[in-house]
């Protein structure tokens, strides 16, 4: 039998080299994604999973369900699926969508798996499941008009690598994150390629009402009682607000360490924003 | 031209222009001079009451321009206005463009060059610099400055779009954070860094709502207990209903003149001493500290020295409390406090009139007499003008009132305009 691993509360088990991605939640005996989690986020998981444990690729296969740019920004992995010129069939990896909230990553495309069940299931609460779904669903739609800040498609992509990798910029001996774009004596500063650790410290955090919180959550907050916001340092230095997953229990305290993960923040035009939140060094 | 042996200026025939050329360094000279010897005084302020009106933009501004001509001693003629500048968000998008041309056309100011300014909440305190500078420059005589905003005529949920608008969008907002929730952070780090607490918070909104309970232009025109106001309703931990201000409709208007032509209209002029301002990064994790605004300091520290004062010449402020934690911090970063006493400064009840060291907020400030957002900068000197000249109601009249200041700051520190008014000229 397989050991379940979490990460960044996903369940993973292994497989003759294989790696099933579980979403930990049970409702109705169905496995269901959390309140914003997707396949594109656990998709994202479970490449981090592997890079950061030694495997060493840059392309992989997608189905259509994924996001192939979000993927990219998050990892730099490549996929035919965003890129025309990758061969498909001379990937790395391959990321296959199982059934209901599962993601299996093989080196083979090979469609047959036998995974343990994971351990550390626990059942979502019914009128969280359906609450949540009904609001990603009516916020998705192409109908629904945001009344957001406008955060255009270029603008979110400009700053794709870095709100989604934690990609900095080096210069003249310091870390900068969020990017900018020249220093204080006019010098252009160069592009971000160096990752921040996937770890820093709260600083500061508030949890605004439902009421108070931007319009861009009006859906979802009323469920899950306001949004959670942290203000951290990462141990390079810069600083950086982020919300709390949604799926995390946690009342934050300046001090806590905190890692990030691949998460839905809103829809917008129908298309989902994607970005990092914040877990608790704990979970 | 060329420049012959002697000194003397010949033009391409080798006529001399030395007279000429003189005549011409001389005015040069002259309107140098009085660009920097120029003094610019206030001879007319009015404003709507804040709060909740039935009026639109056309109405409000002209009955803020109403008050502010009304307010002029000596016969007043806005069409001898040079220059205006009115500062709004546009809250609501319903006239984004050129709104300070349909402001001035029903307000008696057709065709005068007028702008609107935009720097968020402290729009108008911009637009007052604005004018200032213009008398300044020796390029006009008679300036408006004001400003307005109409905010509650949107659905809730288009109000907390417009609410949010002005911080770091791509990175704050996609972080659920609108303004109660940055200065939520601010809050919850100050109490950590610092000698101060909730509780502290508390006695600034008590202050300024008594404050603004005896103002007759305030929006919220009721006293709080120390208790109601400790257990109000949590709107962004720790910050409650009654750290927040009020969102308010509402317009102001501020008539500023060139020395050589203020005793044509007022003998009783309100000098403005100096213009400070100052801006810093937009977000506020790209800031070093969260518990002082930095473009604050550089405001007030620029705006001090120009008028020859310290903190402790002041006799009033008008403090930008959007929240009670901005308060609080103002009151560090304007020179009231030292850093990180700012707490201790509102337990001792400092900032209350006619018994603390300087009245803080006596028009009831942001918290009480409301936050039309463009309107607030000049509504600020507008009380201050008040004060001055000793026209507020008498039972909120600060004692022996000589110099004010109005402090007016955009989202959470990004920009910053301090002024500095007297009853006297600078020496």
């Amino acid at each position: 039998m397989s050991e379940t691993t979490e990460w960044k509360g996903y369940l993973l088990s292994h497989s003759n080299g294989s790696l099933l991605l579980q979403s930990p939640y049970i409702h109705d005996g169905s496995t269901v994604f959390g309140p914003d989690s997707d396949s594109t986020t656990m998709a994202v998981a479970g490449i981090q999973y592997l890079l950061a444990h030694g495997q060493k690729f840059t392309t992989i296969r997608l189905p259509n369900s994924i996001d192939a740019q979000v993927v990219y920004m998050s990892t730099s992995v490549d996929s035919p699926q965003r890129n025309e010129e990758l061969e498909d069939d001379v990937v790395d990896w391959h990321l296959i969508d199982g059934e209901e909230a599962t993601l299996v990553l093989s080196q083979s495309d090979d469609n047959h798996y036998e995974f343990d069940e994971p351990s550390g299931t626990e059942l979502m609460d019914t009128d969280l499941f359906k609450d949540m779904k009904a609001a990603w669903e009516q916020e998705c739609s192409p109908q629904h008009v945001s009344q957001g800040a406008y955060v255009s498609q270029s603008q979110y992509h400009e700053g794709g690598a870095a709100r989604l990798s934690l990609a900095s910029q080096k210069f003249a001996g310091k870390t900068i994150w969020p990017p900018r774009q020249m220093d204080s004596l006019g010098t252009r500063l160069p592009r971000e390629d160096a990752l921040l650790a996937d770890a820093a410290t709260v600083e500061s955090w508030t949890k605004l009402s439902a009421a108070g919180a931007p319009s861009e959550f009006s859906l979802r907050a009323p469920i899950l009682g306001g949004v959670q916001t942290v203000l951290v340092k990462f141990e390079e230095g810069p600083r950086g607000v982020f919300l709390v997953c949604d799926d995390v229990d946690y009342s934050p305290r300046i001090g806590d360490q905190v890692h990030f993960a691949v998460r839905r923040i809103y829809a917008q035009e129908g298309l989902i924003r994607y970005g990092l939140k914040a877990i608790p060094h704990s979970v | 031209m060329f420049v012959a042996g002697d000194g003397a200026f010949l033009d391409s025939t080798g006529a001399s222009l030395g007279f000429r050329a003189e005549t011409n360094r001389l005015n040069q000279m002259l309107v140098h001079l009085r660009r920097v010897m120029v003094d610019v005084a206030i001879i007319g302020a009015g404003q709507t009451k804040y709060g909740n009106h039935q009026l639109g933009l056309k109405g409000m501004w002209a009955e803020a321009a109403e008050n502010a001509f009304a307010s002029v001693d000596k016969n007043f003629d806005p069409r001898q206005v040079d220059e205006a500048f009115i500062g709004s968000v546009a809250f609501g998008g319903g006239q984004l463009g050129n709104t300070a041309a349909l402001l001035t056309e029903h307000s008696g100011m057709e065709g005068v060059a007028v702008r609107r300014v935009e720097n968020a909440c402290a729009s108008s305190g911009f637009a007052l610099r604005d004018a200032w500078m213009a008398i300044k420059s020796g390029q006009a005589d008679i300036v408006v400055a004001g400003g307005i905003e109409k905010m509650n005529d949107l659905s809730p949920e288009r109000k907390r779009f417009w609410l949010g608008v002005s911080g770091d969008t791509e990175w704050e907002r996609l972080a659920g954070l609108t303004f109660p929730g940055t200065y939520a952070l601010m809050a919850r780090r100050h109490f950590h860094e610092h000698p101060s607490s909730h509780d502290d918070l508390v006695h600034i909104s008590v202050k300024n709502h008594k404050h603004g309970f005896e103002n007759q232009q305030a929006h919220l025109r009721k006293q709080v207990s120390f208790e109601k106001a400790a257990g109000g309703f949590m709107v962004a931990d720790p910050l409650t209903l009654y750290d927040c201000c009020p969102t308010s409709d509402g317009a102001s208007c501020v008539i500023l003149a060139a020395d050589h032509v203020v005793r044509q209209f007022t003998d009783d002029p309100v000098w403005v001493r100096a213009s400070g301002a100052g801006s810093d990064r937009l977000a506020l994790h790209d800031r070093p500290s969260i518990t002082q605004l930095v473009a604050t300091q550089k405001a007030s520290k620029s705006a001090y020295s120009a008028a020859g004062i310290t903190a402790r010449d002041v006799d009033l402020a008008e403090v930008h409390d959007c929240f009670t934690i901005a308060e609080m911090i103002a009151t560090e970063d304007l020179g009231f406090a030292d850093s990180g006493q700012g707490g201790i400064f509102a337990r001792n009840g400092e900032g209350i009139r006619n018994e603390g060291s300087v009245c803080l907020n006596p028009s009831g400030g942001l918290k009480s007499k409301g936050h039309p957002l463009g309107a607030t900068g000049t509504g600020q000197a507008v009380e201050v003008f008040k004060q001055l000249r000793g026209s507020v109601e008498s039972e909120r009249q600060v004692r022996d009132a000589e110099i004010g200041i109005t402090h007016n700051v955009g989202g959470s520190g990004a920009t910053c305009a301090v002024h500095v008014f007297g009853r006297d000229r600078n020496e």
